[in-house]
């Protein structure tokens, strides 16, 4: 029967939770269609392919010390193998970094068509109909593969974890993998600051709406003061140089959880929200009624958050 | 070094956008604007040729409205650029249009870098730059936030983004493509001598015929298009109404006294 194959994920030999979302995506999809769902892994041992037996029932070992790390180059290289030893309908990939970075090589190297970015499968008529975003969240787009075999990404959080608890069978692949044309040099945290967000209560968090390093501080630092919380901020701040790279939030910067989050001139990208969804309260204030940012928030306010934020100062007197 | 760096003009992502016949949005009523991520791309593109000389080329695919995207890359200091211009070559999915912008840096023969933006504002596919580099048999890295070139001018010593705050530092060589990241640097802005400059700067045009583009269209498309709609939320925020003073009194009210976390 044809398979529907989730490439797993490692960092420092931790499984990624992307990896047990798409084995859940992989058993929806593979019953739509009649196939199965099963898992590659590539790494310098087969300890985390067992792990991943634990998930889906069948996985694919590609074992090779240079695997220690993940490699574009090598990665691609182990898709092609698994795809051409098994029967291979569909890939899956997580829309991560590592998914980012050879998804689409992957793609052409088996011919198959990639959909990337989607945050939903529905199979209608026996051909798998992806979901995704577009315009930073603001309209979603459908669309499928013409080819064979298709390849996909997903992001963060489209599925939820699929609970342990099967027996896969761990079967193993053998290939010659070349030499990489990259080589990895070591892995440096950049993000190491004097302030650590992510056990405040509080967030007062300001996006590119805040227009300037001066009105940053102004609104935004001031209203944190006010509520006895930390400041925070959305990524293109941090870019500009307006506040510390310690206070980002989101994807490549903090994951926080407070009581009280809010979001001011902040759109609501997916990346911000993957690291502040958790939040207890989230109020977005925005002047755009359309952006994404209220569709997760508890409060809203649709208005000019230099007009708001100081009225609030003065309500909280 | 001879750097290309591949320009995409996205819609304003404030604007209001309407869907029309479930396909395109409505694009008389939209602001163009140069993709943000292209902009750190054109600045660390004009930063290796300050330091190593040569020149920065610029390929852009698109509408004839996509020149003023190309002429800004100008006048921040690109030296010229060619405008992959073909309503086929649109029409096709990212496979068609990497291998458009392929035949369009083949044409220049001798590049040693290609740099890209992590992924379109709009279609935000993050896959042009992985097509490219796998289409022209180079390496590649994405996410990129830091290049460093060696004195040979062929040995790249690159930082890639990670979860986290988190950078890989890799070695590899050129010819290479690279994705760039935002805050990898702060991209100028154009001055007006730039913007005088940049006016008669060369903007080749080519057709997917002159560049030998086989695949075009929907046919030459791996991927079908069905449609496009606007989100259905489960969840949308309370709204509160009023004007900013008394909206603002409404929800420190409810922060106090509905939710209790103030
Ligand atoms: C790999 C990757 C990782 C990323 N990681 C992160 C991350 O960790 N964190 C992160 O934040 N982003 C991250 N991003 C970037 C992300 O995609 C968005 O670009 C970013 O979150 C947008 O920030 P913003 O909402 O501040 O800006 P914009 O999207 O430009 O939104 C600004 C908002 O302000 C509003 N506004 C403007 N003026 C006013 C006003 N006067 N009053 C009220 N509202 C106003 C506008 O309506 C708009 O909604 C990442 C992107 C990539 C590709
Ligand atoms: C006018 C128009 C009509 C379209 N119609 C269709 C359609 O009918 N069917 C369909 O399937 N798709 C259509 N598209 C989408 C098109 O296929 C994608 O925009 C394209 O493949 C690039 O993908 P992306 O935007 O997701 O880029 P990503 O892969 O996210 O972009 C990453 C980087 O690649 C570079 N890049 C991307 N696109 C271009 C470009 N055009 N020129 C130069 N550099 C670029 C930029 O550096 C960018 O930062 C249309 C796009 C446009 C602009």
């Amino acid at each position: 029967m044809a398979r529907i194959l989730v490439i797993a994920e490692q960092r420092n030999g931790k499984l990624s939770e992307a990896t047990l979302e798409l084995c859940k995506a992989a058993k929806e999809i593979a019953s739509g269609l009649g196939a199965t769902p099963a898992a590659a892994v590539f790494y310098k041992d087969d300890s985390i392919a067992k792990e991943v037996a634990n998930y889906i029932p069948e996985v694919f070992a590609v074992v090779d010390a240079k695997l220690a790390s993940y490699d574009a180059d090598l990665f691609v290289q182990a898709v092609k193998a698994v795809v051409e030893a098994q029967d291979v309908k569909g890939v899956l990939i997580p829309h991560s970094y590592d998914g980012v970075d050879y998804a689409g090589k992957a793609a052409l190297a088996i011919g198959a068509g990639i959909v990337s970015n989607c945050n939903k499968a529905a199979v209608e008529g026996g051909t798998v109909v992806f979901t995704r975003n577009t315009y930073n969240g603001k309209i979603q787009e459908q669309r499928s593969v013409k080819t064979d075999k298709f390849v996909a990404t997903f992001e963060k959080g489209a599925y939820d974890k699929e609970a342990a608890g099967g027996a896969g069978s761990v079967t193993a692949v053998s290939v010659s993998l070349t030499d990489s044309r990259r080589k990895i040099k070591e892995v440096i945290a950049t993000m190491a600051g004097s302030v650590d967000i992510s056990q405040a209560k509080i967030i007062v968090s300001g996006g590119r709406g805040t227009k300037e390093k001066d009105k940053y501080n102004d609104v935004i630092v001031n209203l944190a003061k006010k509520l006895g919380g930390e400041y925070g901020a959305s990524r293109p701040v941090v870019d500009a140089g307006w506040t510390d790279a310690a206070r980002q939030v989101g994807q490549s910067g903090k994951t926080v959880v407070p009581v009280l989050y809010v979001a001011a001139g902040i759109s609501g990208a997916i990346q911000h929200v993957a690291g502040m969804k958790g939040s207890q309260c989230i109020v977005a204030i925005n002047k755009d009624p359309e952006a994404p940012i209220f569709n997760i928030a508890t409060y809203g306010i649709v208005g000019d958050l230099f007009e708001v934020i100081p009225a609030m100062m003065e309500a909280l007197g | 070094m001879k750097i290309v760096v591949l320009v995409k003009e996205v819609p304003d992502m404030e604007s209001k956008f309407k869907i029309v016949g479930d396909a395109k949005i409505d694009e008389s009523q939209i602001a163009f604007k140069m993709n943000d991520f292209d902009e750190y791309a054109v600045e660390a593109a004009l930063q290796l040729k300050e330091k190593f000389g040569g020149e920065v080329v610029i390929v852009s695919s698109g509408p004839d409205r996509v020149t003023k995207e190309v002429r800004q890359a100008f006048a921040m200091g690109a030296d010229w650029g060619i405008h992959v211009s073909d309503p086929q070559i649109d029409e096709g999915d990212n496979f068609v249009v990497a291998g458009a912008l392929v035949k369009a840096i083949e044409s220049l023969g001798g590049v040693d870098l290609v740099m890209t933006g992590v992924q379109a504002e709009d279609d935000q596919a993050a896959l042009t730059g992985v097509f490219v580099a796998d289409m022209l048999n180079f390496s590649h890295c994405t996410n990129v936030v830091k290049i460093e070139v060696g004195a040979d001018q062929k040995s790249l010593t690159i930082n890639r983004e990670l979860e986290g705050g988190l950078n890989e530092v890799l070695e590899m060589a050129t010819p290479a493509v690279l994705t760039i990241q935002s805050g990898i640097n702060q991209p100028r802005y154009p001055t007006l001598p730039g913007i005088m400059k940049a006016k008669k700067k060369r903007l080749d045009l080519k057709k997917a015929a002159d560049l030998g583009v086989g695949a075009i269209g929907e046919a030459g498309s791996k991927t079908k298009f069905h449609k496009i709609f606007f989100p259905v939320s489960e969840h949308k925020a309370e709204i509160i109404q009023g004007d900013a003073k008394a909206a603002a009194k409404t929800l420190v009210d409810k922060l106090r006294n509905e939710a209790k976390v103030i």
